[in-house]
């Protein structure tokens, strides 16, 4: 009888799981290892959803001052809120106005809701990173003490 | 311990902020109130001919409105009422965006 010399054998399996499964599978190890609390003060904001949102209110703050004035008459006709004229391009306190001040404000607060987000962000991933760095610092700290 | 951290990466960048709109509302509402309230409170103590030209022009807005002492309290209602609804459409379409 011949020895065979000790080879390494590595044996792969390929088995198809259906979503169910895996979702059965994969979900429960991923709640259990960041707690809810840590998940929620470190999770980072949606930038298109904050932007969009900040956009609605901008945009939809600009028509609805814009209409109230119009609604409201007189002469001069918002004379401090067509100020606004300078920077929003066809901006002015008038029926069709209010739709370029909507279109404008929009456009703007879509820019700094999603602004915010991504400095929000950042700074989170930065302070992640020095949370992470400390850690390892004083995990790993006294390693040559034990050499 | 590097597949867990590893882990852990993933699913913070998985996992998005959700915002309670209620509460946004009242915070907004009420910062947007006590902001109202003292810059016509501070206004009214000033004192002076005129006080609170540019203010003012807020009761356009806020039928009720003046730049007296019982306004700061008129201008505190429309402006939480303002910001809770501010803060409510904020965080719901925050929400809805978010879930998509």
């Amino acid at each position: 009888m011949e020895l065979l010399p000790k080879t390494r054998v590595e044996l792969r399996l390929r088995v198809h799981l259906g979503p169910h499964v895996v979702e059965e599978l994969t979900t429960p190890a991923q709640q259990t290892t960041i707690p809810a609390p840590v998940l929620l003060a470190f999770a980072p904001l949606h930038r298109m959803a904050l932007g969009a949102a900040a956009g609605v209110v901008y945009g939809g703050m600009m028509f609805v001052l814009t209409e109230i004035l119009v609604l409201k008459g007189g002469y001069p006709l918002g004379p401090n809120l067509a100020l606004f004229g300078e920077f929003f391009y066809g901006y002015s306190v008038s029926f069709t106005g209010g739709f370029v001040g909507l279109a404008w404000g929009f456009g703007v607060g879509f820019m700094l809701g999603w602004g915010f987000a991504v400095v929000h962000n950042l700074v989170i991933w930065v302070w992640l990173v020095i949370i992470r760095s400390q850690a390892e610092m004083e995990q790993y700290g006294d390693f040559l003490d034990h050499m | 311990m590097e597949r867990e951290t590893l882990q852990e990466e993933r699913q913070l960048q998985n996992a998005v902020v959700r915002l309670n709109a209620k509460l946004l509302g009242i915070v907004t509402g009420l910062l947007l109130g006590i902001g109202l309230f003292l810059a016509t409170v501070v206004l009214v103590l000033k004192g002076g001919p005129d006080p609170g030209v540019h203010l003012g022009l807020l009761s356009q807005f806020f039928p009720g409105y003046k730049v007296t002492f019982l306004g700061s309290f008129i201008g505190f209602g429309y402006a939480f009422f303002t910001g809770y609804l501010i803060g409510i459409v904020l965080g719901a379409v925050y929400n809805k965006v978010a879930r998509i």
